[in-house]
């Protein structure tokens, strides 16, 4: 009976193209969109605008000559054109000659990649002084290192893991909590009730999906990062699966117990909003939380998706055991006995 | 196979805001083809629900087959069959596939393709449900409803939104369905529908019985064997004055005059003569035998679709 359940709901599930492509399709597309864009493990390139007047003296020239050096793209206008475009706010840093030399300016509107890029021809100019001194410019020497790995890692490493534990969260938020909102507003639930089918039955067949499903997402990620970034998983299969599990559990429940709270399928997707946007954004799925300020930092971790990538990205990125996450894992097996007992006492039928 | 399908006593529902079923009681014998009238919120969906176990009764027994929820829920819903308002089913399900799923719920069931033929979805069976036509899917929950050969069935509203041709399509289900020996149960908006279908009624308002009985008989009760209409080109005057003068109950209805009477032929040279001094200005007059419309309004003050 279960089987035939669980079988069904795959059925019904392999019908819909659009949804079944999306489901599988949109991680691994992050993936490979920014695994490219960051491969080399050097920093994006920035775009400064320069002043075609600049190169009218010889240090302007000078100047120009070491900008070529750095990764910066440079964009030379004329003067009109540049101040053209700074007024339409798509200049982010723009550099001028201005009185006894050169002066930048920085858009305050984009003021993250403006001032990263103002630092580098900072660093540029510095040179171009040095040099004229007579001297050579010294740098530290850079070596790129992945911290826990044998093998060489970049961002799509650190990206793979994040992506894992946003499948999980959306599974949950959406797959689940979201079709039992809908399943209930539309009476499935209640065409379900007149029948001596056990509600746990059905209930089953759709967990039992939900699992499978995400257990294809995740191998099909671990193929694309083994075969398209060299990504290896470094810790044992085995706690990698234990992290998994829980985290599976955890957002599941939390979708079931989400479920409870909505009449409407409108009220559902407002609600589970205030928690899948944070969780998205600030629980190191696409960057880490290290520059975040840090009341921001210490009141994400009570949300279960920070430490939840945390102690997968142990496993996964570092090989290392789950020692020193004890604190974390804790964090998200509350969540998930709290979601589940939430879901126990609100969960309608009808 | 003694005693009555269903046999209801004193059940009540309260919800924060409305009682929706005040003290009710209901007895429908095996074989019978029973109807459940009453205008919206008059407690018609919440009896049902408690009925087919949707829905728990705060006070009051509810004995379905000689069983009851409490103790033989499995075994009640095994043997009846339900059809919902606007039943859901998954969108990409077919025909086929939903009777045999649902079919597999239940230790007893009727194959898929008998079904299919007895509603006409034969040639939409392997048709994802949602492309089918209301009327189809309301003929698919019919089919569904039947999918454990029950003994009792409940529908709910079976004919709403449909075509002519298709509510007499259903009709004959439903009498073949009694043919068949089972209890049917359902609700209606279609008074013509409950006086050809049904062989006992029963009218509730405000979530209590107003009246119960065989069509014909409640027809009867009534003592108004028929009604002369006079209708309008427009808003009908006020039918006060003219009340008076005929010394006759004279009811405004829309855009015609409802005068009962137990006898139209004595009735009418005196209220064409009364007409014609008070300078009515109707465009027809008809006269009808009363139906269980009259019998609707007479007891509840209201149409059934207001």
């Amino acid at each position: 009976m279960l089987l035939r359940q669980f079988l069904m709901e795959w059925r019904l599930y392999s019908r819909d193209r659009v949804a079944m492509f999306w489901t599988f399709a949109f991680p691994m597309l992050m993936l490979l969109g920014f695994g490219t864009i960051f491969r080399s493990g050097a920093a994006p390139a920035f775009t400064v605008v320069v002043s075609s007047d600049t190169r009218a003296s010889q240090a302007g020239r000078d100047l120009l000559g070491a900008l070529q050096r750095t990764p910066l793209k440079l964009l030379e206008l004329s003067p009109q054109a540049a101040d053209a475009r700074w007024k339409k706010g798509e200049t982010a840093t723009q550099l001028a000659p201005a009185a006894g030399g050169f002066a930048l300016k920085v858009n305050t509107y984009l003021a993250a990649q403006g001032q990263m890029a103002a630092q580098i021809v900072q660093q540029a100019n510095l040179a171009v002084q040095i040099r004229s001194a007579g001297a050579e410019p010294h740098w530290l020497p850079v070596q790129l290192e992945s911290p826990g790995s044998a093998h060489a890692s970049n961002y799509a490493a650190f990206l793979l893991p994040g992506l894992l534990g946003l499948n999980l969260l959306s599974m949950g938020l959406f797959s689940v909590g979201m079709v039992n909102v809908s399943y209930r507003e539309k009476g499935k639930f209640r065409r379900l009730g007149i029948t001596p089918l056990p509600k746990w039955v059905f209930l089953m067949g759709q967990i039992l999906h939900r699992l499978t499903v995400s257990f294809l997402q995740a191998a099909l990620m671990l193929l694309l990062g083994r075969f398209a970034f060299g990504i290896a998983n470094q810790g044992s299969y085995l706690l990698l699966a234990a992290v998994m599990a829980l985290g599976t559990g955890c957002f599941m429940a939390m979708g079931f117990a989400l479920a409870g709270f909505a009449q409407t399928s409108e009220g559902y997707a407002a609600l589970s909003n205030v928690f899948f946007f944070p969780m998205t954004f600030l629980s190191g799925v696409y960057f880490t939380l290290d520059s975040a300020p840090r009341w921001m930092q210490q009141s994400v971790i009570v949300l279960p998706l920070a430490p939840f990538l945390k102690a997968l990205r142990a496993v996964f990125n570092d090989g290392a055991g789950l020692a020193g996450h004890g604190a974390g894992l804790a964090i998200v097996a509350a969540w998930t006995a709290g979601c589940f007992l939430v879901a126990l006492k609100r969960f309608k039928w009808a | 196979m003694t005693g009555p399908a269903l046999r209801v006593r004193g059940i009540r529902k309260t919800y924060p805001k409305v009682v929706a079923v005040a003290g009710l009681d209901l007895e429908v014998q095996r074989g019978e083809v029973f109807g459940l009238l009453g205008p919206n919120g008059a407690g018609k969906t919440t009896t049902l629900e408690m009925i087919e176990g949707l829905t728990v009764p705060d006070a009051g027994t509810i004995e379905l087959l000689g069983l009851q929820w409490q103790s033989d829920g499995r075994a009640i819903r095994s043997r009846i069959g339900v059809q919902l308002q606007g039943t859901s089913l998954f969108n990409k399900i077919t025909p086929r596939e939903a009777l045999t799923l649902y079919g597999s719920y239940y230790p007893r069931r009727r194959p898929a393709a008998e079904l299919l033929e007895l509603v006409q979805l034969t040639d939409k069976a392997d048709a994802y449900h949602v492309t089918l036509s209301g009327g189809q899917m309301q003929r698919l929950a019919l089919a569904l409803a039947l999918v454990n050969d029950p003994e009792l069935v409940f529908l709910d509203e079976p004919t709403t939104g449909l075509d002519p041709q298709a509510r007499r399509g259903l009709w004959d289900v439903v009498r073949k369905m009694k043919g068949e020996g089972r209890t049917v149960i359902l609700t209606t908006h279609y008074m013509d529908e409950a006086e050809v279908l049904c062989d006992r009624l029963a009218i509730i308002d405000h979530g209590q019985l107003l009246t119960e009985g065989t069509p014909m008989g409640l027809i009867q009760s009534l003592a108004i064997p028929s009604v002369v209409e006079l209708t309008f080109d427009g808003t009908p005057p006020d039918p006060a004055a003219f009340q008076a003068r005929l010394g006759q109950e004279v009811a405004s209805r829309g855009d015609f005059w409802e005068i009962p009477t137990q006898d139209p032929k004595a009735l009418l040279p005196g209220l064409l003569e009364a007409a014609e001094a008070a300078a009515v200005p109707f465009v027809q007059i008809h006269v009808r035998r009363a139906t269980l419309e009259d019998v609707f309004l007479h007891l509840t003050g209201r149409s059934l679709r207001d």
